[in-house]
């Protein structure tokens, strides 16, 4: 807030309307207030009376001022007060040129542009200057217009995911001629420098005073990724280097079933005085696989968004299938070490070779093949010819064959010499070979080979000119162990041994994975030679825009291969992710916005422009401010009128409706944030906080009065007996209501069913699975022991079946002889309520559970029964009124006592059972169980 | 009579009727909370009743000895019965404009508060068996319950007997002194805002013929406290008086002095009669005044 200097008016020329108040104030002065008419029938005594002054008719100064106030709010408000913004930068009549320079450099933090663009331009409309709008990274022809037509142009306006480009530039500057001379200039620069920059102040400097606006925070970009050995490097580079940095890198992805993701997370933090970062993550091959892009975590930038194609992608390897004879065991099949070898980091395909190579795998790995009919080394070869990667091991059927001796091969990187060679056997003289260090040249460079490596046979390689070239890995004696030729944009690799341990014990060595893993998926990480890609047409599959959102691609053109990698970005090439070949078999590359570890410089200014960050304070409009005073003060005034009148007492009920009306009014905001506040410490009502503390035994509440009541004093007799007999001390039982109660807080539900109980609503039914699958036991009673069974045939029944559906009960039994219920405190044989009726069902046993020779139980060591289901009314057995006496009469004469006292027994059990679950189950017992029971 | 002209004072009577329960009720309901507290002569005398047995005494006649008591026992004992006299009651009730007043929606207007009062008072009276009627010519005193019939529908407005020709279209009532019966009761329920001339008239026209009774004041809370500021016209109910001002609170004392004047008055005209003057207010319980009125009632019979 500044001070009074700084407010303006829209319309100053109502302000004159203040000249009027005195004459206002002569004109209420003037006049008294109304008189009120009133009924009294005792006027006759009134009769004569005179005022004793006069005084009163004047309505006092003090009304007399707030109501002045009150018109001149009125009059000031609808002159528009603003505060601050205008006059401040922009000022005189000269047009408004407004400079953007809209690329993904300034889309982190593009709102703040465009809300100071718009601020800008809405200056230069208050003062009716024209103004133009120049987007350096979309030229279009400078024209001024009315600052309100380019606001709307501004407002629209979207950065885009590349910089000026140079030559468009320099059509700029060439347009900038036919501008007036005078202009005002304000640039919003992205802060990065690019080619072309530096002309095109100059030029705008001969055209007026220019004013540069940028962020103060540097911009950061994702320079590339890095795979080495499983993890995955990001690495990002900023424009400047003053402040610490930390971000987060996200790794997005799909899901195994295609939705999107974020897989990974890692920090990327920019030291002081370090313009590059790294952010390492590390990712299993199948999730590295499924990264489809990564991204600064809340930075929307197209240079923040690093797009992987099949680079990084999970490749498909085909391992062919030695025709063979008999059941080789698995440790001698040669395809054991391969499978073990590859299956980790890529997705095996196995089969023949007519099966295989319609899938188009990656790579096809051929162990020990020599003979390859016709029509499959034809298909073989074009699709080695089309990027393919054959990789073939040697083995006694390849030594022993004639394959590649004469001729040349188009499968075999060299000709072979017939036989191979064996050494360090026991009829040889040498003694196994060691590999020899891996040459700079080799795509094994850098591995460590391990001592223990030895080979005693390999196939030899015929001399031949080329063969100095394909050979990649050699022996200590200096023959080639791996050979590789390439084959149109494929390549053939020849590993001189067996895949098994039979030639060599390279199988059995973490090389031969390294060594795989190089050959079979790294091939593919390096970035293709831009040369190797001219001639090819790349067609946009998706593209980023400048705030780092992928959208598909659909009006973009194709892409030639050389300029894929290296041209500039622009309206023609767009980073995205591109695909040649047939849609989605094809391969696929990625062009982001930083290519070839470009870094980022920050623009530098020249002297001589005015430097600001984006950050402008908008005019603020206090009209609204000085109309609601107003307002205020005319309700005030309503309120003096009144008390003077007399009236303020009589009246008070539609005052306080009207004071009421408009608190609300003005506090509906805050309200609303109490009443979500109020929501979230809502406390349960006091008895659920009691179970919290204490454990009490819950019934669920059925609506019907009479019902719910004996359940709560069945309950309540239950937690006596409890009280009295065990360690078990129950609080005072609790009605639970299933659509509103937490169930959680309750061990044991009693759910007593009526015919005409209304079915849980879905939050209800979701407790209630809830509750059964934590541990929750519910003693479903149906209460018609007398007339039903559990075949469904009383209404109460058919109830409990429409109540049960949605819920995961398990398959149930009669309670069996052996179950814990009849032994986990009294020994019970049978489980009477208020009715000595029909089974009680239990969870069923698991079929697995076997009775032992010599035990009377079987083991059944798991697991509470979630549900206990039975209709013998057991409430009202256990009810007592509150001194504890029985409220319903059991059977007759002592017969029913007992059964009362079965019926109690019962529901002792059934609480031990669920508080102690299946302890008295345990084999411990068993023998002091046995003597108990006689046996 | 044509069966047209039959039915349809039939089907007015009945319209009428419908209002008449209420107060009725109301009436008779206030009329019992008060006869289980107070009963009636309590002495021997003229009557029906049986009052008490006593023993023979010299001078008594004969006649007189109830045989059958005095049979059981060796003493004679005389029967005598309940001391019972007709004293005939008159009422009059205000229905001027002034009446129609109540300051606050909850509160009752007087002449509501008034006729339930009367109405209440005749119910008593008709019970104890006194002859009850109107002040003037038109519902003379009779007995039975048949009479609080007749005099609800009299306050309901529905009777054939005219109400005074004057009702509700003057401000103030004037007190009924005609055709009242010599050495009778009579009960006035009237806010005597009035000019008080016509008043003393009635009551010395009363007092010649020896006549006693009550002069019942009934007002509005508002009248008694005057709470009213600011400028104000102040109207009567009928529009006929009319008094402007501009500082309502000025007046206040001034007319609460008027009033306690008035009152004064009052009391001095009932006391110069003989009569006995209260002030009831509607914000007060109705049963209080009701308690009040029969017993002064009682009261003026018990000296008399």
């Amino acid at each position: 807030m500044g001070g009074l200097s700084q407010v303006s008016f829209v319309t100053p020329a109502l302000l004159w309307g203040l000249l009027l108040l005195p004459v206002l104030w002569l004109l209420l002065r003037a006049v008294p207030p109304a008189p009120v008419r009133r009924q009294f029938p005792a006027v006759i005594l009134l009769l004569g009376l005179r005022d004793e002054d006069s005084s009163a008719d004047r309505t006092p100064w003090w009304l007399l001022l707030l109501r002045l106030l009150a018109v001149a709010l009125v009059i000031v408000g609808f002159a528009g007060p603003r505060l601050g913004g205008v006059g401040s930068v922009t000022t005189g009549q000269t047009p408004l040129l407004l400079v953007m320079d809209a690329s993904w450099a300034g889309s982190a933090d593009w709102a703040d542009r465009q809300a100071l663009a718009d601020t800008l331009l809405q200056e230069a409309e208050a003062t009716g200057r024209p103004a133009a709008l120049m987007v350096l990274s979309e030229l279009k022809p400078v024209r001024f217009q009315p600052a309100a037509e380019v606001r709307g142009i501004a407002a629209a306006l979207v950065p885009h995911p590349w910089h000026p480009a140079p030559d468009e530039l320099r059509r700029a500057i060439a347009a900038l001629s036919n501008v007036p001379n005078r202009v005002e200039v304000a640039w919003i620069s992205d802060g990065i420098s690019y080619r072309g920059q530096d002309e095109l102040l100059s030029v705008l400097q001969q055209k007026g005073g220019v004013t540069v606006y940028q962020g103060e925070a540097p911009v950061v970009a994702l320079q590339g990724v890095d795979l080495t050995e499983g993890n995955v490097t990001v690495r990002a580079a900023r424009s400047a280097s003053d402040v610490m940095g930390a971000y987060r890198v996200q790794a997005h992805g799909r899901t195994p079933d295609g939705g999107a993701q974020v897989l990974a997370v890692a920090p990327l933090r920019f030291s002081l005085d370090e313009v590059s970062a790294e952010a390492s993550l590390q990712l299993p091959p199948e999730v590295r696989s499924r990264i489809t892009h990564f991204q600064i975590a809340g930075y929307g930038s197209a240079g923040a968004t690093w797009l992987v194609d099949d680079r990084v992608r999970r490749r498909e390897v085909a391992l062919i299938e030695p025709r063979s004879e008999g059941d080789i065991p698995r440790l001698l099949s040669p395809l054991h070490y391969l499978e073990q070898a590859l299956a980790p980091s890529v997705d095996l395909l196995q089969g023949t070779l007519t099966d295989m190579l319609p899938a188009s795998p990656d790579v096809v790995i051929l162990p020990d093949v020599a003979a390859i009919p016709a029509v499959e080394k034809a298909a073989l070869t074009s699709w080695v010819e089309k990027g393919g990667v054959l990789l073939r091991f040697a083995g006694p059927r390849l030594a022993g064959s004639d394959l590649a001796r004469l001729y040349d091969e188009p499968l075999m990187p060299v000709r072979l010499r017939a036989g191979g060679r064996q050494v360090g056997g026991a009829m040889s003289w040498g003694s196994p070979k060691a590999l020899a260090p891996f040459g700079p040249d080799s795509p094994f460079y850098g591995l460590r080979i391990p001592s223990d490596v030895e080979v005693r046979a390999q196939v030899l390689a015929q001399p031949d000119p080329d063969l100095a070239r394909r050979v990649i890995a050699n022996l200590s004696d200096g023959t080639p162990l791996i050979t590789r030729k390439a084959l149109g944009q494929g390549q053939v690799v020849l590993v001189h041994v067996s895949a098994d341990a039979e030639w060599s014990t390279l199988p059995l060595s973490g090389l031969f994975v390294q060594m795989l893993d190089r050959l079979a998926i790294s091939t593919a990480h390096r970035s293709p030679d831009p040369a190797a890609l001219a001639g090819t047409q790349w067609r946009p599959v998706q593209v980023l825009d400048g705030f780092g959102g992928r959208q598909p691609a659909s009006t973009q053109t194709a892409v030639a291969g050389e300029d894929l990698l290296t041209a500039p970005l622009g309206a023609g090439l767009q980073p995205g992710l591109y695909e040649t070949g047939s849609a989605g078999q094809g391969r696929q590359l990625a062009r982001n916005t930083l290519a070839g570890d470009q870094s980022l410089t920050p623009a530098v200014w020249p002297e001589g422009v005015r430097l600001q960050n984006l950050q402008r304070p908008a005019p603020q409009d206090l009209s609204g401010w000085a109309l609601a005073l107003a307002v205020f003060a005319l309700g005030l005034d309503v309120l003096a009128t009144l008390a003077l009148s007399g009236q303020l007492l009589s009246r008070i009920r539609p005052i306080a409706g009207v004071l009421v009306c408009g608190v609300a009014l003005f506090a509906a905001g805050e309200l609303r944030a109490q009443d979500a506040g109020e929501d979230t410490r809502t406390l349960p009502p006091p008895e659920f906080q009691r179970a919290a503390s204490q454990l009490l035994l819950g019934y669920v509440q059925t609506g019907d009065p009479a019902v719910d009541e004996m359940s709560a004093a069945g309950m309540r007799g239950l937690s006596r007996a409890l009280y009295a007999r065990t360690s078990v001390e129950p609080g005072a039982p609790v009605g639970v209501d299933l659509s509103r109660d937490d169930l959680a807080l309750f061990p044991f539900l009693y759910w007593p069913v009526t015919a005409d109980q209304p079915l849980p609503d879905t939050t209800g039914y979701e407790r209630l699975n809830r509750y059964l699958a934590s541990g929750g036991m519910i003693l479903f009673d149906t209460r018609d022991g007398d007339i039903a069974g559990l075949n469904g045939v009383s209404a109460a029944g058919r109830r409990l079946q429409q109540i049960a559906r949605p819920l995961a009960i398990p398959a149930l039994e009669p309670i069996p002889t052996d179950h814990v219920l009849t032994r986990s405190f009294y020994l019970l044989q049978d489980f009477p309520g208020r009715y000595r009726g029909r089974a009680t069902w239990v969870e069923a046993a698991p079929a697995s559970a076997e009775q032992i020779e010599g035990m009377p139980f079987r083991t059944r060591n798991d697991g509470v029964t979630p549900v206990v289901i039975g209709g013998n009314d057991w409430a009202a057995a256990w009810a007592v009124d509150d001194r504890g006496a029985p409220m319903v009469p059991i059977g007759r004469g002592f017969a029913g006592e007992r059964q009362r006292e079965l019926a109690l027994r019962f529901g002792v059990n059934l609480i031990l059972h669920v508080l102690s679950g299946n302890y008295k189950s345990d084999q411990v017992h068993v023998p002091a169980l046995l003597e108990r029971l006689g046996q | 009579m044509s069966d047209v002209a039959t039915a349809t004072l039939r089907a007015a009577a009945e319209r009428e009727a419908a209002a008449l329960p209420p107060l009725l009720l109301r009436a008779e309901h206030l009329a019992n909370t008060v006869l289980l507290g107070t009963h009636g002569r309590r002495r021997a005398g003229l009557g029906d009743e049986f009052w008490q047995y006593r023993p023979y005494q010299q001078g008594d006649s004969r006649r007189m000895i109830d045989w059958r008591r005095s049979a059981r026992g060796d003493q004679q004992f005389v029967r005598q019965r309940e001391w019972q006299i007709a004293q005939t009651a008159t009422l009059w009730v205000d229905v001027a404009a002034s009446m129609r007043f109540s300051s606050q929606g909850a509160l009752p207007q007087k002449g509501d508060r008034a006729q339930l009062l009367a109405l209440a008072l005749a119910a008593l009276l008709l019970r104890g068996g006194e002859p009850v009627g109107l002040a003037g010519v038109h519902l003379p005193p009779r007995r039975g319950r048949a009479q609080l019939l007749r005099l609800a529908q009299h306050f309901a407005g529905g009777s054939a007997v005219p109400a005074t020709a004057d009702a509700g279209l003057t401000d103030y009532g004037l007190p009924e002194a005609r055709a009242m019966l010599p050495r009778a009761n009579a009960v006035f329920v009237a806010d005597f805002l009035g000019d008080t001339a016509p008043l003393e008239a009635a009551l010395a026209k009363a007092a010649e013929r020896g006549v006693r009774g009550v002069l019942f004041q009934v007002l509005d809370p508002a009248e008694e406290a005057f709470p009213y500021q600011g400028r104000v016209t102040f109207e009567s109910v009928a529009g006929a008086l009319r008094h402007e001002t501009r500082q309502a609170g000025g007046l206040r004392d001034r007319y609460l002095q008027r009033l306690a004047e008035r009152k004064d008055h009052l009391s001095h005209l009932a006391r110069a009669a003989g009569w006995q003057y209260h002030c009831h207010h509607t914000d007060q319980p109705a049963q209080a005044a009701l308690i009040w009125i029969w017993q002064a009632l009682g009261a003026d019979q018990g000296r008399g």
